[in-house]
C-alpha cells in the first residue's frame, strides 16, 4: 500500500470513527450483553439465573401467543408495505408533475407523520368507532362498516389503515428521485409516441427501482418492528388478534419483567427480519436497475 | 385498587409508558448505593410518587404540607406520574438507582416486592410503635409477602354502587341494597332498559366487578392452596351470569355500544351522562359526580349466594433504594395517622385507611358534599369485603384474564370454554408461594 | 458513469421556461386527484383542530363533530394555566432536539462522506455491517443501553437522549454516503491535486455541497427527537426536564376521577407539538426533494 494510500485509509477509519465508536460502546455491547440475558431467567432486580436454551424451546415450542404474534406481523407487513409502496408511489407522480401549489399539497400528503401519536391514536379511536366518521363514509356507498377495533377479523386491517394515512412519508425519498430523471429520456420517449401512462410504467419505474427497493427494505424492516400503534390503538387486543412482535416483547420485558424471554424474542424477530430482508436482496438483482456502481 | 377507572382508561393511552420500561433494568447491582441511613429521621430530602389526577396531587401536597410543618426537618418532594405509566416508571427510577423513598402502591404490591424493590417495614413499624390492626382494622397487613408487611395502608373503600336516583324514581323502582339477590338486580335493570338508549347496568367486565359475583358464589380466583380455581362451577356460573347481563338480557351495552360513545368512555364516563341507571365502582366517583346533574345516590353492592364485593386502596411503600428509610418510614407514619388522612376526606379524594377517620364526621358528612349522599355504605360494606389475590404474578394474571376473556365479552365464546383455557393458562403463570 | 447527472445542488434547476415534457404536465384530473387525497388525508386532521376548539362540555359529553363548530380559542391560552410547566417543558424540548440535530448533521456528513469517498481496506465489510445494524430491533438493546447509562451517572439528565446522537446512524450515513456518490468525483479530486487535505476538502468543498441532505438529516432528525416521548419516559424523571412530547401525555391526567381526560387541551397540546414541525419541514422541503440517493448500489453486492 502506498503511502498516499495509507493515508487515505487512516483519514478513512478517523472520519468514520464515530460511527464505529457509536456501533461499538450502544449497539454491539449491548447486543453481546443481550445474547447473554437471553439465556437467563432475570425479572431484572434480583440475581439472574443461567437456563441455557430454555426461553428459545419455550418460545417456539410452547407459547401459542408468540406464533400468533409472528403472523400477525406478517400479515401487517405482507400488507402494508406493498400497499404504503404503491401509494406512496403514486402521490409521488402525482406530485412530481408541474401542479400549482405544489408546496402545499407536498406538506398536506406528508402532515400525517408529522402529528404526535397521542393525537392520532385518539382519532383513529373516534374515527374507527363502530357508527364512527369511517363507518358513515362507508353506509353511503352501501357498505356495513366493521367494529373495527372490536372484532379480530378487522383488527388487523384497521391497522394497516393506519399505516396507510401514513403513506405520504415514503414520498420524499421518492420525489427527489424522480427529480433526478433526466428529461431526455422522457423526451425520447414522447418522440416515440408513447403516452404518460406508458412513460410512467418503462421510465419513472424502472429508474426508481433502487429508491423503491430501498423503501421496501426500510418498510419491511419498520413494518416487522411496529411497535407505537398497535401499542396504543389497540394494545395488542382483541384476544392478541393484533398483537405484534415487538409489543409482544414489550410487554413480557415491561410489564412482567421477564427480562431473557423479552430478549430471546427480540433475537427471534432480529433473525425474521435477517432471513426476509436476505431474501429481498436476492430478488433485488433481477429488478432492481442501478445506473452506476460505486467502488 | 387505587387505579381508578378514569386511568384505566387511559391506559391506552398513555401506554406507551410502558416503553419506559425500561425499566428495569436494574439490576440487581443497585445496592452499590450505599445507604446513608445515619441518623433514625434526620434531616433528610424525600422523594414521593404517586399517580391519579389533580385532586389526588392536591390532597397529596396538602398532607405533605401538614408532615413539613410538624417536622421540618423532614423535605418531600411530590412527583405525580399518570397511572397508566405508574409501575414501569417507578421501576425504571429504582432500576436506575435513583427510586422514590416513599411510593404509593396498590393490589400489585408483590410485583414489586417479590423482586425485592421495596423493603419489609415490620421493623420500622415496631420501631416507631405503630399498630397496624389498630390503626386500620383488618386491612391493616393486607400489603404482606411472605408473612411481612411491604407497605402502609393508605386509602382502602369497597366497591359501591350507583344509582340514577331520577331514572329509579320514575320507574317506581325502590334503591338498591345488600339485600339484593342476583335475580333482583336483573329485574329491576330489565325495567330501566330503554334499549339502544339506556341501560340497566354498566357492566361487570372489570375484574374488581366479576370477582366480586365469583366471590358471592362461593368462587374463588385462586385457592387457599394458592392455586388458580377459575375453571370450577362457582366461577363458571357467576362468569356466565355477568356476562348474561349483556348479550342474553341486553341490560348492559355491548362493547360496540361503549366504543360509539366516545374514545375511551367507559360505564363511569356513561353512568355521569345518565346513561346507566347503575354502576359499580370504587368512591373516587362521589367527587366526580358531586357537579354532575343527574341525580344520584350510593348503596352497598347486592349479593349472591352470600355477601362480597371488593376493595380498592392504596398504600405507601419504600423503596430500596432509599438513602434513608428511617426517615421515609417517619413520614408514613405521619401521613397515615388520622391527622393527615383527615384531608383525604376534605378534599373528597378517597376513603382514608384510618378507622378513626372513617367513623368520623368529617368523613360521613362531608362539607364539599352538595346532596345528601348515604356515606355509612363504606362502612357496611367493610363487613364482607373478600380478600382478592395480590400474587406477584399480578399482571400476568389480568393479561391471561383480558387476552382469555376478551371473546367472552364479544358474546362469542361461552364462560365455560374461556375460564377452562385460562385456568390453563393460569397454571403455568401462578406459582404457589413457596 | 450516469451518476452526474442529477448532482442536485440547490439552485441549480432555474429552467422553468423549458417546455415540460409530457409526463410531468397537469391536468385537471391531477388536480382532483391531489385534492381528494389531501382532503381526504386531513380529516383527521381537522378532527384534531375541532376538538382542541371544543368547550369542556362537548367533551365530557362526548359530542365532537369533524367540522369545528365552536371555537373556544381560550383553550390554546388555558394549556398554559395547568399546573404543568408548559414553557419548561417546550424549552426542553428545544434543548434536546437541537442537540440531537447537531449532533447527527455534524456525525453523519463525516461518516458519509468517508464511506463514498474514502479508500480503505475493510470499507466494504463495514459498510455492510452499518446497513445490517438497521435490522436490529432497537429493543434489543434498549435493556442494556439503560444499564450503561445508569453505570455513566445520566439518568435523569438529557445526556443520553443526546450524546448518542454524536454518533450518526446507519440511515443517515447510508443517505449521505448515496448522496456523496451522485456528486462528480471531479471536484474533489481536482482539489485534492491542489493540495487540500481530506479534513480540507470535506469542510471546504463537500460540505456546502451536502448542504441538501445534511439539513433533510436534521429535518429527519428534528422530528424524531420533537416526538420522541418513549427515550424521555424512560430517561427523565423530574418534571421539570421533561419535553413537551412527554409533557402532552401528562395533560391527559389533570382531569377529575370520572371525567373524560381533557381531550381539548390534550389536541392543542398536540398542536402546539406538531405546528413548529409543520413549519420546519414547510421551510425545508426544498432541501428535502433534492436528496436524491438513488445512484450508487445499495451497497450490498
Amino acid at each position: 500500500m502506498s503511502m498516499l494510500r495509507r493515508r487515505e485509509a487512516l483519514w478513512f477509519y478517523l472520519f468514520a470513527s464515530p460511527w464505529i465508536i457509536g456501533f461499538v460502546v450502544f449497539l454491539l455491547g449491548p447486543m453481546i450483553a443481550s445474547v447473554y440475558i437471553s439465556l437467563t431467567d432475570w425479572d431484572s432486580f434480583t440475581a439472574p439465573k443461567w437456563v441455557g436454551l430454555d426461553n428459545y424451546v419455550r418460545l417456539l415450542t410452547d407459547d401459542p401467543i408468540f406464533w400468533k404474534a409472528l403472523w400477525n406481523t406478517f400479515y401487517y407487513a405482507a400488507v402494508s408495505v406493498p400497499l404504503g409502496l404503491v401509494i406512496g408511489l403514486w402521490l409521488a407522480n402525482l406530485l412530481n408533475k408541474g401542479v400549482r401549489l405544489r408546496k402545499l399539497f407536498r406538506t398536506l400528503i406528508y402532515l400525517p407523520t408529522l402529528v404526535p401519536l397521542v393525537a392520532t391514536a385518539m382519532i383513529f379511536k373516534m374515527v374507527l368507532a363502530p357508527s364512527g366518521p369511517l363507518n358513515d363514509a362507508l353506509g353511503l356507498f352501501g357498505i356495513p362498516g366493521p367494529s373495527w377495533l372490536l372484532e379480530s377479523v378487522w383488527v388487523k386491517p384497521a391497522l394497516i389503515l393506519l399505516s396507510v394515512w401514513g403513506a405520504g412519508g415514503a414520498t420524499v425519498l421518492l420525489l427527489a428521485a424522480m427529480k433526478g430523471i433526466p428529461r431526455e429520456l422522457y423526451e425520447a420517449a414522447e418522440v416515440d409516441g408513447a403516452g404518460p401512462v406508458r412513460q410512467f410504467w418503462s421510465i419513472t419505474v424502472p429508474q426508481l427501482t433502487p429508491i423503491i427497493f430501498f423503501n421496501l427494505i426500510m418498510g419491511l424492516i419498520g413494518a416487522f418492528q411496529v411497535f407505537s400503534q398497535v401499542y396504543i390503538l389497540t394494545k395488542g387486543g382483541p384476544d392478541n388478534a393484533s398483537q405484534t412482535m415487538v409489543p409482544l416483547l414489550f410487554n413480557e420485558a415491561f410489564s412482567f419483567y421477564h427480562m431473557g424471554y423479552a430478549s430471546a424474542i427480540s433475537w427471534l424477530l432480529f433473525a425474521v427480519i435477517l432471513v426476509f430482508t436476505l431474501i429481498a436482496f436476492r430478488t433485488a438483482r433481477r429488478w432492481v436497475f442501478y445506473e452506476t456502481e460505486v467502488k | 385498587m387505587a387505579i381508578d377507572r378514569t386511568d384505566l382508561t387511559r391506559r391506552g393511552f398513555l401506554g406507551m409508558g410502558v416503553a419506559a420500561g425500561i425499566i428495569t433494568l436494574t439490576a440487581c447491582g443497585s445496592d452499590s448505593d450505599k445507604k446513608s441511613s445515619g441518623g433514625g429521621g434526620g434531616a433528610a430530602d424525600l422523594v414521593m410518587t404517586v399517580w391519579g389526577g389533580d385532586t389526588d396531587k392536591t390532597t397529596y401536597q396538602q398532607r405533605i404540607d401538614a408532615l413539613v410543618k410538624k417536622f421540618p426537618e423532614l423535605k418531600v418532594k411530590l412527583q405525580l406520574i399518570p397511572g397508566d405509566g405508574y409501575a414501569q416508571k417507578v421501576q425504571t427510577m429504582i432500576a436506575g438507582g435513583k427510586g422514590p423513598d416513599i411510593m404509593q402502591v396498590a393490589e400489585n404490591v408483590n410485583v414489586y416486592s417479590s423482586k425485592n424493590q421495596i423493603m419489609p417495614l415490620d421493623d420500622l413499624a415496631k420501631k416507631a410503635g405503630l399498630d397496624l390492626e389498630q390503626r386500620f382494622g383488618s386491612i391493616g397487613k393486607i400489603y404482606s409477602y411472605q408473612d411481612k408487611v411491604y407497605a402502609i395502608p393508605d386509602r382502602s373503600g369497597a366497591m359501591i354502587v350507583y344509582y340514577n336516583k331520577g331514572l329509579f324514581d320514575a320507574k317506581g323502582i325502590k334503591p338498591p341494597t345488600a339485600d339484593w339477590t342476583w335475580d333482583d338486580a336483573l329485574s329491576a335493570f330489565k325495567e330501566l332498559t330503554i334499549p339502544g338508549k339506556q341501560w340497566g347496568y354498566g357492566g361487570g367486565g372489570w375484574w374488581a366487578q366479576w370477582w366480586s359475583f365469583v366471590y358471592q358464589n362461593g368462587g374463588k380466583i385462586i385457592d387457599d392452596a394458592g392455586k388458580p380455581a377459575v375453571a370450577t362451577d362457582e366461577v363458571i356460573e357467576a362468569l356466565q351470569w355477568t356476562g348474561d347481563l349483556v348479550f342474553k338480557h341486553g341490560v348492559v351495552p355491548t362493547p360496540k355500544q361503549f366504543a360509539d360513545m366516545g374514545a375511551d368512555v367507559g360505564a363511569d364516563g356513561a353512568f355521569a351522562n345518565g346513561k346507566l341507571a347503575v354502576n359499580t365502582t370504587g368512591f373516587w366517583g362521589i367527587s366526580g359526580l358531586a357537579k354532575s346533574k343527574i341525580d344520584w345516590n350510593i348503596a352497598p353492592l347486592w349479593r349472591g349466594k352470600e355477601q362480597a364485593v371488593t376493595a380498592f386502596g392504596s398504600g405507601l411503600a419504600i423503596s430500596r433504594t432509599a438513602k434513608n428509610p428511617e426517615a421515609a418510614f417517619k413520614a408514613i407514619e405521619f401521613l397515615t395517622s388520622p391527622e393527615a388522612q383527615q384531608k383525604i376526606i376534605a378534599t373528597g379524594e378517597d376513603v382514608p385507611a384510618s378507622i378513626e377517620v372513617q367513623k368520623s364526621n368529617a368523613f360521613l358528612k362531608p362539607a364539599w358534599m352538595t346532596k345528601p349522599v348515604d356515606m355509612n355504605v363504606f362502612a357496611e360494606s367493610s363487613a364482607f369485603v373478600y380478600r382478592a389475590p395480590f400474587i406477584p404474578a399480578w399482571n400476568e394474571m389480568q393479561k391471561a384474564f383480558d387476552d382469555g376473556l376478551a371473546d367472552f365479552w364479544l358474546g362469542k365464546k361461552d364462560a365455560r370454554t374461556s375460564l377452562t383455557a385460562i385456568q390453563k393458562r393460569l397454571e403455568s403463570i401462578v406459582k404457589p408461594a413457596s | 458513469m450516469a451518476t452526474a447527472l442529477s448532482t442536485a445542488a440547490p439552485g441549480q434547476h432555474v429552467r422553468s421556461t423549458e417546455r415540460v415534457v409530457r409526463a410531468k404536465r397537469s391536468t385537471p384530473f391531477s388536480y382532483a386527484t391531489l385534492i381528494i387525497v389531501s382532503a381526504v388525508l386531513c380529516v383527521p386532521l381537522v378532527f384534531v383542530i375541532s376538538i382542541a376548539l371544543s368547550s369542556d362540555q362537548t367533551v365530557n359529553a362526548n359530542t365532537f363533530t369533524i367540522i369545528p363548530r365552536e371555537f373556544h380559542w381560550e383553550n390554546f391560552t388555558r394549556v398554559f394555566g395547568t399546573e404543568l410547566p408548559m414553557q419548561r417543558f417546550l424549552l426542553n424540548s428545544v434543548i434536546i432536539s437541537a442537540g440531537a440535530v447537531a449532533g447527527q448533521v455534524l456525525s453523519s456528513g463525516l461518516v458519509g462522506y468517508a464511506f463514498a469517498r474514502l479508500r480503505a481496506p475493510g470499507k466494504n465489510a463495514l459498510f455492510i455491517v452499518v446497513i445490517a445494524t438497521m435490522m436490529i430491533p432497537s429493543q434489543i438493546t434498549m435493556i442494556p443501553q439503560f444499564l450503561l447509562f445508569k453505570e455513566l451517572g445520566w439518568v435523569n439528565t438529557y445526556l443520553p437522549l443526546i450524546v448518542p446522537n454524536f454518533f450518526s446512524n446507519a440511515f443517515n450515513v447510508f443517505l449521505v454516503r448515496q448522496f456523496v456518490s451522485r456528486l462528480p468525483s471531479e471536484i474533489d479530486e481536482a482539489a485534492m491535486v491542489d493540495g487540500l487535505g481530506f479534513f480540507g476538502i470535506y469542510r471546504r468543498i463537500m460540505l456546502p455541497m451536502l448542504a441538501p441532505v445534511l439539513i433533510a438529516i436534521g429535518i429527519f432528525t428534528l422530528t424524531a427527537t420533537w416526538g420522541d416521548f418513549m427515550g424521555p419516559l424512560i430517561y427523565l424523571n423530574d418534571e421539570s426536564k421533561m419535553p413537551l412530547a412527554l409533557g402532552v401525555q401528562y395533560i391527559t391526567s389533570t382531569s377529575q376521577a370520572l371525567q373524560a381526560p381533557p381531550w381539548n387541551l390534550v389536541m392543542v397540546g398536540s398542536i402546539l407539538l406538531t405546528l413548529p414541525m409543520i413549519l420546519v419541514y414547510y421551510l425545508g422541503q426544498r432541501y428535502l426533494y433534492e436528496m436524491d440517493i438513488s445512484g450508487g448500489s445499495a451497497g450490498v453486492k
